[in-house]
């Protein structure tokens, strides 16, 4: 169950979007999601929505395995576009019952929505799902190296979120393995309310807590063996270079950018 | 008479994803009642999901697990007991402590069953005991033990909940050659003393040989040989093939028989294979 999500999971492969440099997919991620924040019509909505299917396709990620992760995310997006639907008493009215009333524009916002947030989890999960997390926190680190001019230390937040990442499937094999022996011995997880439901799972989170600070004393000693003593000095084996697709990527997707704002300015708003 | 029949179980992890690996292909096995078998397989030969079906914490695709002829997987309550019938004590068992002290660690499975206090207590006692678990040592907390101590802690609180079938994964696994000894010698009394049915998981082609009345060999998610140690070991080219071994000593006994010394083959553990060269040696063991 746990192992059915697949959102932030990395799919190796060899397309052009995996080959990107990690700096630029995370700045053409946050020009995409700004794409759809810009949206206003549903023409402008269309043309941010076939760019993020157009990239997905180029990926070679199947459609399913993404639409498979937001399984876990469909309630939210059901909430959210009902939320949409009762609070909007604009447009004709459709529908009336003693306080509810449905409108069509209310129904035209709520499909917005809807298609709006299945296409920022498209985006969202495409840069997850074509960059390791190593390219991905090098890829953050280097961007936000300015900071360290104001003192902030990116090198050690980059790491700690690199280990963090690395440590996920761990932490999901070991929580199985506890659950599963504690289990052997009786425990019922699944059953009573929630105040029981809590306390059952004593038994697997103190085990699960008390084995992750024995591997982090034991993962510190490891790299202070190997003479690591933070970002100082440090150097890459892997030097991030740009090149032609780099450039070109960044260019399509200003182009699309434009191609919205006009859109949006030719076509009525609706939202 | 068989306690535990497993009969045609399948079993895929990642069902219908393009990771889907097939565990389990058509397995058949019967375990005899009161007998000790050990099962051992490579890395990845299926032994472990194999385990995990017998006390139902994972549900066959296909097939069916009885226990005493009764199907375990039947319903959610049956499924929910056969946990106290069949005992399972995973890989490294020291790492499923969590109480604060090591009374209240063994105590956790019993308690589970829903046992009376006094028989809880009686019960504690009896397998701290057993496994050399001194009254003082049950005072402290489980994470202040050294780690044999903590293996033993760990099995005995399977072994308190006092299943008809015990079954342990790698019990030896990371221990020292005295901590292995004894916790071989722990499950060899268990077994004379309660008469339960046992189970093991090993690596270890000597220990299989050295306790088990019974070998099962898993080889990629089926059951490859099932026989006692002369019947298994005498396919040793297969065993080979399969990643695994014949044991040191019978493979010492094969080398002498090659190089055209008359001794027997069918030797398994060290005490055997002296007794069988003092022989050869008494009748004046020439080259044959």
């Amino acid at each position: 169950m746990i192992k059915d999500i697949t959102i932030g999971q990395y799919f190796p492969g060899n397309s052009v979007v995996h080959k990107l440099d990690p700096r630029i997919k995370i700045v053409l991620t946050v020009f995409m999601i700004a794409e759809l924040f810009v949206c206003k019509n549903f023409y402008s909505l269309a043309l941010a929505c076939s760019f993020s299917v157009f990239a997905v396709l180029i990926s070679k990620i199947s459609i399913r395995l993404i639409m498979k992760g937001m399984k876990s995310i469909a309630i939210i997006i059901v909430f959210t576009s009902l939320l949409q639907i009762f609070y909007n008493d604009k447009g004709t009215v459709l529908l009336e019952w003693w306080k509810i009333k449905i409108t069509s524009s209310g129904l035209c916002t709520s499909a917005f929505m809807i298609v709006r947030i299945m296409a920022l989890i498209f985006v969202s999960s495409l840069l997850t799902y074509t960059t390791s997390p190593t390219a991905l926190t090098d890829g953050i680190e280097r961007l936000l190296s300015p900071l360290n001019y104001i003192k902030i230390p990116v090198h050690t937040l980059a790491m700690m979120m690199t280990i963090a990442l690395r440590f996920i499937p761990t932490l999901i094999d070991e929580i199985e393995k506890i659950t599963d022996s504690q289990k052997a011995r009786g425990a019922d997880l699944e059953t009573g309310g929630l105040v029981q439901r809590a306390k059952a799972l004593v038994p697997v989170f103190v085990p699960l807590f008390v084995n992750s600070f024995r591997r982090a004393y034991e993962l510190a000693f490891a790299m202070e063996c190997r003479c690591y003593t933070g970002g100082e000095g440090r150097t890459r084996m892997k030097k991030f270079k740009l090149c032609a697709r780099d450039y070109l990527s960044l260019v399509i997707v200003v182009l699309v950018l434009a191609g919205i704002i006009v859109l949006n300015y030719f076509f009525k708003a609706v939202i | 008479m068989n306690i535990l029949e497993i009969k045609n179980i399948s079993y895929s992890y990642s069902k219908n994803t393009p990771f889907e690996i097939k565990a389990l292909d058509n397995v058949n096995l019967s375990i005899k009642k009161g007998s000790l078998t050990a099962v051992i397989g490579h890395t990845g030969s299926g032994k472990s999901t194999l385990i995990k079906m017998f006390n139902a914490l994972l549900v066959p695709d296909f097939g069916s697990v009885l226990l005493n002829g009764e199907d375990i997987n039947k319903d959610k309550l049956t499924q929910h007991n056969v946990r106290f019938k069949v005992g399972l004590c995973f890989q490294y068992p020291e790492y499923q402590l969590f109480e604060e002290t090591v009374y209240k660690d063994i105590a956790y499975g019993p308690k589970n069953m829903k046992l009376s206090e006094s028989e809880i207590d009686s019960r504690i006692r009896n397998i701290a005991s057993f496994v050399g678990i001194t009254p003082d040592m049950l005072k402290k907390s489980p994470f202040d033990l050294s780690g044999g101590e903590k293996r033993r802690v760990a099995i005995a609180g399977v072994m308190a909940m006092q299943p008809e079938v015990l079954v342990l994964d790698e019990p030896a696994a990371g221990l020292d050659p005295r901590g292995k000894n004894t916790i071989l010698n722990l499950i060899k009394d268990y077994r004379v003393k309660t008469g339960a049915t046992v189970i093991i998981v090993s690596h270890s082609m000597e220990d299989a040989a050295d306790i088990a009345d019974d070998i099962v060999v898993m080889n990629k998610g089926s059951v490859a040989l099932h026989g006692d140690a002369d019947e298994v070991f005498s396919h040793a080219g297969e065993l080979v093939e399969m990643g695994l071994n014949v044991p040191c000593v019978t493979n010492i006994m094969l080398s002498l028989k090659k190089a055209g010394y008359d001794v027997n083959t069918n030797i398994y553990t060290m005490e055997s294979a002296r007794k069988e060269l003092c022989r050869f040696v008494r009748e004046g063991g020439a080259i044959g």
